[in-house]
């Protein structure tokens, strides 16, 4: 008779438990070393931001309250006076993001509607992928888009649009953040449970009352969410700038002049590469990316938090 | 290998002439009851909860060697909680805690410092569904020897090949033991998920509803299979129905609401039970 | 019943609320449909620009100066590739580990479970940082190291390398180079070329700044004192058995830096020296007075080169160049590939995590069970069931993010700047190089007629790489989706 004696297992030597433990402990501490790998990308981001732009804000020539409030920057020029004032650069910014805006969150809500509560399957299946290869196509690609075809050829017929200007970079940079605005809004509208659209369609709402007064209002938080990270996008971006906006520093209203952004100004030190570690210039550098950086995580912080309620209303 | 297949040629012939796996003989029971009981599985007031929640309340149980125990109750009876817990496969669930005593052999397992690895040599475990590892099926019966032993590859073939034979899935598969898994039935992939446990060589198999999502056929191979490894493993299988408890067990419990409301041989369970609410839910007054 | 509604709902025909409906309907699929117009005019408009100017030696040429018909993208595409390299090698363990912990390893304890929290939370804020803030951090971490490295920079030759050997190269009378191998040593002048720190009389430790001296003098009016201009000259001194070098700063303040044995940048050939010919042999070289006639046999001549002397006619100076092994490595890394990818692998290591989070997720938990079920402990459990399951989503990811890394220029140009071309190409590491998004970036940015184009066909190059990616990840999602993932 077969017991449990003529198992085949029972000549073997049997691995202790004690190593296989101590193996897992030296791996979980290897998965933790991982882990600090991103929060060290933060401290750090965080930890340079302040020690190098204070190497800015310590210089004797710099005031931070005209770094916050001057309308005039010539810093990483060689001749003039020296004006440090944030504005014309966040001006650029805000700008060129207004811009983006007032194309990618109308489309782009519209188009996640769309592709939510009217796109029969058939549609869905040319819609999805375009959007998808749109957002995969490299921000520089955009960017020549908007000063070779953009520019001369759509904005020449509208006015006296400079080769460098606001509008052109803020259409590109609208492009680049619509299929996020897409995406992130149809998931929020997607999510809205089908028992509230049968209800008002059992009243004798229309699709579109359905839309607008139930699905939309119901995946507002999502919708805002999704705004915010493509506002936080269209703030960071920075080649679409870089090739599109121009070098010059303007503190105006007027979308056809050129405009520097933030992401501008640090590329455009980059690729001059004038830059020597330890002056004013590269320190600037810092103070610029500083703001830059508190916008922008401010805004993905917010972002996140709206999702985050949005998400336990849900769930 | 030729002298275990005819080992396991005779043992098979033998159990199914002794036994036929479609009726339950009161007298091989009997005949079990006179000898004296070997304990595999001593449970002693024992309580289960998840947070704030008892599963289980106050049970008693002592679970024979080598027969096969079916616990039975309605869902949510604390039958599936008390199976898991005799593994610690409870770990897993953060929240879940138990008090009482808790024995396999001479482990406490509610024991905080018991090795939970080498319990769990000692006490395998099939689940609900099938779960093979997307892996061949070999990999898949040596994934437990290699965790567990130090084992040459030619060891390892035979270990492989043993278990498979002992699952009775071995004439099924063996020309494609290099192929995925997850190509097998239904019902091969639970034996495969049953040769698994056995290679690692338990002494206790756990079986949580192993047939619950097999067709009626697979269900009968596996139970014909149950009945063949009794007597070579302490069984206990937790099933929802009736007839395969009452048809490859030798003792059953039927738990009611976190507790057990009766214990004894499967046959007087099923065709005496002592209590009213056991001789409602046998006869499917509820449930 | 009276129902205050009642009055509304008469001035609303059925009808034109259902046409209101249909109109919307219409706009919201036109809307929609410009993405389409969109991505088609772009792709015209790319393949329009730069299809025609695609050929074989565009694909394996580089960058000329002011000559696109000549340049193209050669180093770029090597450049691309090995940067992406580097940049997955880095991110997909670090990626995946992270996501095993976040998935795998839900502590207990509650200080622990904090740490866990804040890394997701963090991990979900990282992705919303712009590129270019990567870039700044790839400079500041990687390039120069938090300025840990280079408390003396002499020429840029960084303190801790190896891998690499330096010779100086000097051009014979007959044009040959010859070269001979170069030795650190203590100089008598040094020369400063980039910020050091340095210390004043009373002991203070500075930072002394570098100035150009076409810099406007409002630049550094109010750094007199710790300033100097680039390339003056700090004289070798030894003051208390120590040699320092000392110099003195704008305003005429002495102060001083320890010296260290470094290359210079010239050498000087005063007597003859052994030295190693262009075919690789070595012999002595002839060295000629000031006076001496050129000589007239050609062999000779390769083996001759006139001392050092003020005739810039007749001067042979050699001056300094490095041959790096493929194992060349030095900190701070520089500007160089390996920055450059470690930068591109911070960027996507969020994207990573949050792909392989998914994944891991998706593994059934059946799986898991059935491991712990046989005494696996939890690694074991993760490297034996949920990580051969996960794998195909993850390499998805992984694809995924990388393709967003091969179209990344921002922190490239931060850590690497414009680089369109090198005259040696990639050898190690530790060297430079250009890549496509960059190409593509100041290309766009020339203003010589025909770069336009030559930018065009750079950029069908690179889209044509991340169609290729793409389509591998969904090759992978179709081939490996098995009914156990689902």
């Amino acid at each position: 008779m077969l017991g449990e004696n003529s198992h085949p297992a029972s000549d073997f030597r049997v691995r202790s438990s004690a190593s296989s433990k101590r193996w897992q402990a030296a791996v979980v501490a290897g998965l933790v070393f991982c882990s600090l790998v991103s929060l060290a990308t933060t401290v750090g981001i965080i930890a340079m931001l302040i020690i190098e732009s204070w190497g800015f804000f310590a210089d004797d020539r710099i005031e931070l309250w005209k770094f916050l409030t001057g309308t005039k920057w010539t810093v990483g020029q060689t001749q003039g006076e020296l004006s440090y004032g944030i504005w014309p650069l966040l001006s650029g910014t805000l700008r060129i993001t207004g811009i983006a805006m007032l194309i990618a969150l109308p489309m782009g809500l519209v188009s996640a509607v769309y592709l939510s509560e009217y796109a029969s399957n058939r549609t869905r299946s040319i819609l999805k992928p375009t959007l998808e290869i749109l957002a995969g196509i490299p921000t520089v690609v955009l960017g020549f888009f908007a000063v070779k075809f953009i520019t001369p050829y759509l904005l020449g017929y509208l006015g006296d649009f400079k080769t460098f200007n606001a509008t052109s970079a803020g259409i590109a940079v609208g492009i680049l953040c619509l299929p996020l605005v897409t995406s992130l809004a149809e998931d929020a509208l997607r999510a809205v449970p089908t028992r509230l659209r049968e209800g008002a369609y059992g009243l004798g709402a229309t699709r579109l009352e359905v839309t607008w007064k139930v699905v939309v209002p119901a995946a507002l938080s999502g919708i805002i969410s999704a705004f915010l990270l493509a506002l936080a996008r269209a703030i960071g971006e920075t080649m679409v700038v870089a090739l599109a906006a121009g070098s010059t520093p303007t503190f105006t209203l007027d979308p056809r002049l050129s405009s520097q952004t933030m992401t501008g100004f640090i590329v455009e030190t980059f690729k001059s590469e004038s830059v020597v570690p330890g002056t004013l210039g590269y320190f600037s550098i810092y103070a610029v990316a500083a703001v830059l950086f508190l916008i922008t995580f401010g805004i993905t912080l917010i972002g996140q938090i709206i999702r985050l309620r949005y998400r336990e209303v849900y769930d | 290998m030729t002298k275990t297949d005819e080992n396991m040629l005779a043992e098979t012939t033998t159990s199914a002439d002794e036994k036929p796996p479609t009726s339950t003989s009161a007298q091989s029971t009997a005949a079990n009851d006179n000898q004296p009981e070997v304990v595999a599985i001593h449970i002693d007031n024992f309580n289960a909860f998840y947070g704030d929640f008892q599963a289980i309340t106050d049970v008693n149980l002592k679970v024979p060697a080598r027969k096969v125990t079916a616990f039975i109750g309605p869902s949510g009876c604390g039958k599936s909680t008390l199976l898991k817990w005799c593994n610690r496969m409870n770990d897993i669930v953060p929240i879940a805690h138990a008090s009482g005593k808790l024995k396999v052999g001479d482990i406490n397992v509610l024991d905080q410092k018991t090795d939970v690895v080498s319990l769990r040599r000692r006490v395998g475990m099939v689940f609900q569904k099938a779960n093979p590892f997307p892996k061949s099926i070999y990999d898949n019966v040596a994934y437990g020897p290699r965790l567990h032993y130090k084992v040459s590859r030619n060891d390892l073939d035979d270990l492989v090949e043993w278990s498979l034979q002992k699952a009775a899935l071995w004439s099924e598969v063996k020309d494609r033991l290099h192929k995925s898994a997850l190509g097998l039935s239904g019902g091969q992939q639970q034996r495969l998920c049953i040769a698994r446990a056995i290679a690692v060589g338990p002494e206790i198999l756990l079986m949580d509803e192993p047939c619950s999502a097999l067709d009626p056929a697979s269900t009968a191979r596996i139970e014909d299979l149950i009945f063949e490894l009794r007597g070579q493993y302490t069984i206990v299988i937790v099933t929802h129905n009736m007839q395969q408890a009452a048809r490859c067990s030798d003792r059953t419990a039927f738990f009611f609401e976190g507790k057990i409301v009766e214990e004894g041989a499967t046959d007087q369970v099923f065709t005496r039970p002592q209590e009213q609410q056991t001789e409602d839910y046998v006869t499917g007054k509820f449930g | 019943m009276n129902s205050p509604l009642k009055q509304e709902l008469e001035h609303r025909s059925e009808q034109g609320r259902t046409r209101l409906s249909g109109y919307f309907a219409v706009t919201c699929l036109l809307v929609s449909s410009l993405a389409i117009v969109i991505l088609a005019t772009l792709l015209f408009s790319i393949l329009y620009t730069g299809g025609s100017w695609l050929n074989f030696d565009f694909l394996s040429g580089t960058h000329r100066e002011n000559n696109p018909e000549e340049s193209g993208i050669g180093q770029a595409i090597i450049g691309s590739l090995v940067i992406c390299s580097i940049c997955g090698l880095a991110a997909l363990p670090i990626g995946v580990g992270t996501a095993i912990f976040l998935e795998e390893f839900q502590p207990r304890n509650r200080f622990l479970r904090m740490f866990h929290g804040l890394v997701q939370l963090n991990i979900n804020n990282l992705a919303g940082v712009p590129s270019i803030v990567y870039g700044i951090l790839g400079l500041t971490a990687f390039v120069y190291m938090f300025g840990a490295f280079n408390s003396i920079k002499v020429n840029d030759q960084p303190d801790y390398e190896f891998g690499t050997s330096y010779y100086y190269q000097v051009k014979t009378l007959g044009d040959t180079f010859v070269k001979f191998p170069a030795r650190k040593e203590i100089h008598a002048t040094f020369e400063i070329r980039n910020p050091i720190r340095a210390d004043r009389a009373n002991g203070e430790s500075f930072l002394l700044k570098v100035f150009s001296r076409s810099d406007d003098e409002k630049k550094f009016e109010n750094d007199r004192s710790s300033a100097v201009f680039r390339g003056v000259l700090a004289n070798l001194e030894t003051r208390d058995d120590q040699q320092i070098y000392v110099v003195q700063t704008m305003d005429g303040s002495e102060v001083t830096f320890p010296a260290q044995p470094s290359y210079s940048s010239f050498a000087k050939i005063l007597e003859p020296i052994e030295v190693v010919g262009p075919d690789g042999e070595s012999f002595q070289l002839n060295v000629l007075a000031k006076s001496d006639d050129v000589p007239s046999d050609e062999q000779l001549k390769a083996r001759s080169v006139f001392a050092d002397s003020p005739d810039p006619k007749r001067r042979s100076s050699a001056s300094i160049f490095s041959e790096p092994t493929p194992l060349h490595f030095h900190l701070p890394f520089s500007k160089s590939v390996l920055s450059a990818g470690l930068t591109l692998a911070l960027v996507i290591l969020p994207i990573v995590i949050i792909a392989s989070q998914e994944a891991i997720r998706g593994v059934p938990q059946t799986l898991r069970e059935a491991a712990y079920g046989m005494g696996a402990t939890r690694w074991q459990v993760v490297r034996g069931a949920v990580l051969p399951s996960a794998t195909p989503g993850i390499m998805t990811g992984a694809i995924l993010a990388m393709s967003r890394a091969v179209g990344e220029a921002a922190p490239l140009l931060a850590v690497m700047g414009g680089v369109l071309g090198t005259t040696t190409g990639l050898r190690s590491l530790m060297d430079k190089t250009p890549a496509l998004p960059v190409t593509i970036f100041k290309w766009a940015g020339d203003e010589n007629a025909g770069f336009e184009n030559t930018s065009a066909a750079a950029i069908i190059v690179l889209l044509v790489f991340l169609l290729l990616m793409n389509s591998i990840a969904i090759y992978i999602r179709y081939r490996y989706e098995s009914p156990a993932t689902k």
